[in-house]
């Protein structure tokens, strides 16, 4: 008999094959010494695989699993509270429409996608490759989280809605030319307010230059210059940022921004989001090209809150 | 504190609520039931995840993919198997069509061969751990994704082939068989790492795909 393969004696080792064809294996490895060693090393790999210790899920991915959960949260709240309300109802099916499921329907839909990108969606992840070692431009965004969405404005009796209120009209004039919205309308507008088209999101443009290693301190400090614009995802305009921020809340709707910022990051251009979650702020620091289709997050970090001031 | 939790169902009888209880009072609303089963798992699903895609930047895309879309689909779940095996499905399940989209492996199996190859004849000290576990990497890269992810739940990470059947939605026998054929085409690259056999001994890697 000639020696099996090396599959042949790991299905063997592995209690498979027919009787008889294990009974020629068996025999065969009675009388042949290599086959027999074979055997053996083949025996050893599990302990070997197993000894490799598993590995704990980094802190900065835990918290950004723990900010898209916080988002879902945020989003599937919002949704519940404004049922019937059919501007909610097309934010919402844009931002569930934008994330998750157009990453799947990419694959499908190869041929639409590429009509509306100026890329073709088979490069993405080329693109992706590339930008990790060319470290090109960055955006930073910055997203309140704890925003709650349509009810914020609207006079609900929550403190964060407060915050928000007063947040949004302190903003408007800090935000000077950015945001499109007339400071004296955002008291009185109705649940719906920050759908209108008139209400706009401005995305600051800096040059502050993020490091990995300073970014919450450097966001505090970001934060308190521009005041505390609240805003939502659509009340940015329409383009590749606004994209990149549904992308990387997973798909919230409507949020409350805190800052939307282009700015630098390790030297390099970047996204800035800051969103509020809870008393908390979340942030996100994304590559410059980060939309829809790539969700290329660069840093996370979670502030505490900062107030409306 | 869990004690002071409404409990209107059937709990593990212990002291903390059920995965399947948490994942009910998500569905009813409970703001906080998903993110405590998320943390409950997290480690196993990063492990998984890591060790299938062979990338944390992917290995997060994918977990955060498969996230999302079990905090959506929550409701769907009818309990036929357990709350983790469903969560670990959607894992690897979101793992294998990153791959897939991906249409190329991690690295061309070429290329790791001769990059392999190369270490295994110019590595002087295979015996520090530091290279073990980079070889072992290194060497997991070459497997088709369906045969690694089988490997990885049962001999790396200590699943049981049953469970790692029920998450691959497949039969224990599949499994047995991938992971077989997975452990005898890691071999030419793992052996020395027990550093008991000349070269010149080394068998060639196995040719053919998983199926």
């Amino acid at each position: 008999m000639t020696h099996p393969d090396p599959d042949v004696l790991a299905e063997f080792r592995a209690g498979l094959g027919t009787g008889r064809r294990r009974a020629r294996i068996a025999s065969h490895l009675a009388a042949c010494e290599r086959c027999t060693g074979l055997s053996d090393q083949l025996g050893e790999i599990p302990a070997l695989l197993a000894a490799v210790p598993a590995p704990a899920m980094p802190d900065a991915v835990a918290q950004r699993l723990e900010s898209v959960l916080a988002a879902q949260v945020a989003q599937r709240d919002s949704s519940e509270r404004t049922v019937g309300d059919p501007a909610h109802h097309r934010a919402h099916d844009l931002a569930h429409d934008s994330a998750y499921h157009r990453a799947h329907h990419r694959a499908h839909q190869g041929a639409r996608h590429r009509a509306r990108s100026p890329r073709p969606g088979r490069h993405w992840d080329f693109r992706l490759v590339a930008l990790r070692v060319l470290a090109p431009a960055v955006g930073v965004l910055v997203l309140a989280a704890g925003g709650y969405g349509l009810s914020r404005i609207g006079g609900s009796s929550t403190s964060s809605v407060a915050a928000g209120s007063e947040a949004a009209s302190a903003a408007s004039g800090a935000q000077a030319g950015a945001a499109a919205a007339p400071s004296s309308a955002a008291t009185s507008r109705p649940e719906a307010a920050p759908l209108e088209p008139a209400a706009r999101f401005g995305v600051v443009t800096s040059a502050t230059d993020y490091r990995r290693a300073t970014l919450p301190q450097q966001l505090k400090r970001e934060l308190q210059r521009y005041a505390r614009p609240a805003g939502s995802v659509q009340e940015l305009a329409p383009g590749p940022v606004k994209e990149c921020v549904l992308r990387v809340t997973a798909g919230i709707s409507p949020v409350s921004l805190v800052l939307v910022e282009k700015a630098y990051y390790q030297g390099q251009p970047a996204n800035v989001i800051v969103a509020a979650r809870g008393d908390h702020d979340a942030a996100w620091v994304t590559t410059p090209t980060c939309s829809a289709g790539s969700d290329y997050v660069l840093d996370t970090t979670t502030l505490p809150g900062t107030s409306a001031s | 504190m869990p004690g002071a939790l409404p409990i209107s169902g059937p709990t593990s009888g212990g002291e903390w609520p059920s995965d399947a209880e948490l994942l009910r009072r998500h569905v009813a609303g409970d703001g906080d039931a998903f993110g405590e089963l998320f943390r409950r798992h997290r480690d196993r699903l990063w492990a998984v995840a890591l060790r299938t895609v062979c990338d944390p930047e992917e290995a997060a895309d994918a977990l955060q993919d498969a996230m999302v879309s079990a905090f959506r689909r929550a409701g769907d779940f009818r309990g036929d198997s357990a709350v983790t095996t469903w969560l670990h499905r959607i894992v690897v399940n979101a793992c294998l069509d990153r791959l897939r989209r991906r249409a190329v492996r991690p690295v061309t199996a070429a290329g790791d061969e001769q990059t392999l190859e190369a270490r295994l004849t110019h590595d002087p000290d295979p015996a520090r751990a530091a290279d073990i576990r980079m070889d072992i990497d290194a060497a997991l890269r070459i497997l088709p994704p369906a045969q690694r992810a089988a490997l990885v739940m049962v001999d790396m990470l200590g699943y049981s082939v049953d469970d790692a059947a029920a998450i691959l939605d497949t039969s224990p026998g599949t499994v047995k068989s991938r992971c077989a054929r997975g452990r005898a085409r890691l071999l030419p690259y793992v052996a020395h790492l027990r550093g008991n056999r000349p070269a010149s001994e080394r068998v060639s890697p196995a040719q053919g795909n998983d199926s």
